[in-house]
């Protein structure tokens, strides 16, 4: 696999020192470089590490404003509260199967769609570009997509999440012009050596582009995982919702706390870290996948962008 | 949106043309639409009337919205459904709704067609939106199939307030939760060891209050004795105080705004914001500003520094409610030594030992599809039953005599069983109602007697009560309810004058502008369309007094 390296990187770094000396403003530049970065680094991290601590943090300490980076007097009512409940695992279990059986989809049609369209010769091709950059700017709405989905009696099934969302046009942009970057020769041998079009498709460009693959799949399936108005708005049965809408009630129910007289301890400590805890909670399968993406995440989003 | 709107004027004139043809023919007969429903009696109960157990007389399942609680989610195996079929053979298919999102889910839901027949937890004015594409029933046209809706109404002298649900066609259009009296429950909560300390009386009235904080402001100088919270925007701040203040004067203010304020003098409504009892209004706050007595902050800080200087002791007066009192201040000061707050009965004002308030609730719309269907007398007949006898909100609220709860409210022997908890009763119970019961669901139980609301509260809101429950109720404004047209450019107004309103408030509240400038306000106000804002009310006014008055 041909890789450019891109100017400032390390292999270019490593051989710039060897040879130049390091001036007095490259060293300034470097330590105010690197402190700068820092700073970005604790302005991006804190938040997060601040939510953390408040998911284990007891009530008091929540209101009065004292958790910072720790948690303060220890407590996880929240967290049981929340796994205790079945319906949080029943509804965790539909959006692992909603994100999977969806990013697979998406993957399969994104890819066929994007390597028809990076074919130039193909007639027609403008038109089917056309037809998905239109729905970027144009849609039908809310209530006829309603009807739609109603009318196809997708409604209460995986599918009505599934299907309409299977294409996003912005992934399959990126894509299409990574699969144009690719050198026509490689296909052209490919050919030659008697592969079909899937054949050249299967063995040749998938396993070339890795790269654009694992990006989709990230980009799909963080997607799919935080989306909540298609299942919100097409199933009309709890035990079908994904976790993120039995969290956003969750938070409903705990921010809006109107409902009569008093509450109990218990409800106060839940109220005051209940949204931190779903957040940990719901990024945790995110977290733990993102940084073995991550590599593939950074070519890839840089390999389209730039030939695209 | 466009669409939407071609679409929805479209209807609005389909619905006209089709109510100007439903009076001709009511008027031709002399008929309600309610005498004619021969063919809709499956399953209804020949004589169905007050105190009567409503049972249908074939199985029979109506679909429902149903509003998943956050604290209490959605089960199927509640006691409450099985239960409920058990008594009046009715099965109800749910579609589960989470909270969070329940009235973006009803509007797609109604505007695609495709509503289920019972639309509940639905707060007034939200029904308009749907009344123009005719997706919802003129719920007041069937009264005659709900008996105790009809004794209750009589009973408690409900007419006026039904008024201000009505609209321009004299008609409602959702079946609202009906209370026998205004229910009281913000006030302001104090210190009451600074009052024995100082040696002060709860206050009375609001001059009392002046009083108290006078004299709080005098033994500690460095401090604001008031400092107040709700200052959430668009509201001008200190939202709670406005409002209660505001309804000791007379005039709608902070959260309760209203644009149209009725002066029964003249007859006739007046511009709330340029009313003498508003200036009386902001003239008394500035009064509390300017001797330093109530906080300048308590109009634009958060609820949480407020109840932070609350909890340091920096102040010693605060806004509340039952819930706030229990759950919050009495913790938060827990760590003053000898520190005990109360939640004092609303200050008396100029309209003396009186409260305001509309005694309906949010309810129930039904879809219009509903009507054609067999079963329809039998649908309102146990709609009547669940929501509005006596049996049915004792079931909807406490459940079932025996298992969740002993005796009854009428003579106060009610009691829950005890190992059934709720809202701190019995706090070891090991069953909650509900959340393994499904009593007590927001869906099913609201309105209701005095006696019922109070079989709720622990003794020290139910004194709370029975002081505010003393005070005489006064009588709403009557009905002015506008066109969908003149709603529209109401609108517009309204939108311009609140923002110039609660800008100004909050100026002559803090004294950045004095209220030697009141009547060049007055006339800034007429130059936001005051004026013609007021006299499409009183025309609105005037319309329906004469076709439906």
């Amino acid at each position: 696999m041909v890789t450019l390296n891109p100017p400032g990187s390390p292999q270019q770094a490593t051989r710039g020192r060897t040879r130049i000396q390091t001036t007095r403003g490259y060293r300034v530049f470097q330590v105010c470089n690197a402190l700068i970065l820092t700073a970005v680094v604790v302005v991006t991290l804190y938040p997060f590490v601040n939510i953390v601590a408040q998911s284990f943090s007891s009530e008091s300490a929540i209101t009065s404003g004292h958790v910072n980076v720790l948690p303060k007097g220890f407590n996880l009512t929240t967290y049981k509260k929340v796994m205790s409940d079945s319906a949080f695992w029943q509804n965790y279990r539909n959006t692992v199967v909603y994100t999977v059986v969806a990013t697979g989809i998406s993957m399969v049609l994104t890819t066929c769609y994007a390597y028809v369209l990076s074919k130039r010769h193909l007639k027609g091709r403008k038109v089917l570009i056309a037809i998905a950059m239109f729905t970027m700017f144009f849609n039908g709405g809310l209530i006829p997509n309603y009807v739609l989905v109603s009318d196809l009696g997708l409604r209460n099934t995986i599918w009505a999440i599934v299907l309409p969302n299977a294409v996003s046009v912005f992934n399959l942009l990126v894509m299409k012009a990574f699969f144009e970057s690719m050198p026509a020769e490689l296909e052209e041998a490919a050919a030659v050596d008697g592969l079909s079009t899937y054949g050249t498709l299967a063995r040749v460009v998938l396993p070339l582009s890795k790269a654009v693959l694992a990006t989709m799949v990230l980009f799909y399936a963080v997607s799919f995982w935080n989306s909540w108005f298609s299942a919100f708005l097409y199933m009309d049965r709890s035990d079908l919702f994904p976790v993120t809408v039995y969290l956003r009630n969750l938070i409903a129910g705990a921010s809006g706390g109107t409902d009569q007289s008093a509450a109990s301890d218990t409800a106060l400590q839940i109220a005051s870290n209940i949204q931190a805890v779903t957040i940990v909670l719901t990024v945790i399968p995110i977290l733990t996948i993102y940084p073995f993406i991550q590599r593939y995440f950074v070519k890839g989003v840089m390999l389209g962008a730039v030939k695209g | 949106m466009n669409q939407i709107s071609r679409r929805g004027f479209l209807g609005t004139t389909t619905a006209a043309a089709g109510l100007a043809l439903a009076g001709c023919g009511g008027g031709s007969d002399g008929s309600k639409p309610a005498a004619k429903l021969t063919g809709n009696r499956t399953g209804a109960m020949d004589k169905y009337a007050v105190g009567d157990q409503f049972k249908a007389t074939v199985p029979l399942s109506f679909s429902i919205m149903h509003l998943s609680n956050a604290n209490y989610p959605y089960k199927a195996d509640w006691t409450f459904w099985s239960e409920l079929t058990k008594r009046t053979n009715v099965t109800l298919q749910p579609t589960v709704i989470p909270q969070s999102d329940y009235n973006q889910k009803r509007s797609v839901m109604v505007s695609a067609g495709n509503a289920p027949t019972l639309i509940p937890k639905t707060y007034h004015p939200d029904e308009e939106a749907y009344i123009a594409g005719g997706a919802i029933l003129p719920v007041s046209d069937y009264l005659e199939l709900m008996p105790n809706f009809q004794a209750k109404v009589a009973k408690w002298n409900l007419n006026g307030d039904l008024d201000q649900y009505r609209q321009s066609d004299g008609k409602f259009y959702v079946l609202p939760g009906l209370h026998e009296d205004v229910w009281k429950d913000y006030s302001l909560a104090i210190r009451t060891d600074i009052l024995k300390q100082l040696n002060l009386d709860v206050p009375q009235t609001w001059d009392d209050l002046t009083t108290v904080l006078r004299a709080m402001k005098k033994a500690y100088p460095d401090r604001y004795p008031f400092s107040d919270r709700w200052s959430t925007p668009p509201q001008p701040g200190a939202n709670n105080l406005l409002a209660v203040l505001g309804e000791a004067y007379g005039v709608w203010a902070g959260w309760n705004y209203q644009h149209a304020n009725w002066n029964a003098t003249t007859g006739k409504f007046e511009y709330t914001g340029a009313t003498d009892q508003y200036k009386q209004v902001l003239q008394y706050l500035n009064t509390l500003v300017s001797e330093k007595l109530l906080d300048p902050e308590s109009f634009t800080q958060s609820d949480d520094a407020a109840r932070q200087k609350f909890a340091d002791g920096k102040s010693f007066v605060i806004s509340a409610n039952a819930q706030e009192l229990v759950n919050h201040y009495r913790k938060d000061i827990a760590k003053i030594s000898g520190a005990t707050v109360v939640k004092i009965p609303v200050p008396i004002g100029p309209i003396g030992a009186a409260k305001t308030g509309i005694r309906l609730e949010n309810g129930l719309m039904i879809s219009s599809k509903a009507k054609s269907g067999k079963d329809f007398v039998a649908l309102m007949q146990f709609v009547d039953w669940l929501w509005y006898s006596d049996a049915g909100q004792m079931f909807a609220k406490w459940g079932i005599e025996g298992t969740t709860y002993t005796g009854s409210v009428d003579d106060g022997s009610f009691k829950l069983t005890p190992d059934v908890t709720w809202a701190g009763i019995n706090p070891s119970g090991t069953k909650n109602l509900q959340v393994d019961f499904g009593f007590s669901n927001g869906v099913f139980a609201y309105g209701g007697s005095t006696k019922l609301l109070d079989s709720q509260f622990p003794p020290e809101e139910l004194e709370f009560q029975k002081v505010m429950g003393a005070r005489k109720t006064l009588p709403l404004p009557p009905a002015a309810p506008l066109s969908s047209d003149d709603r529209e450019q109401a609108t517009l107004w309204q939108t311009a004058l609140k923002d110039y309103v609660n800008q100004q408030t909050l100026k002559f509240i803090l004294g950045q502008r004095p209220l030697s400038e009141w009547n060049a306000y007055v006339s800034e106000l007429k130059g936001k369309n005051s004026d013609q804002f007021i006299s499409l009310v009183n025309k609105a006014y005037q319309d329906f007094k004469k076709n439906h008055g």
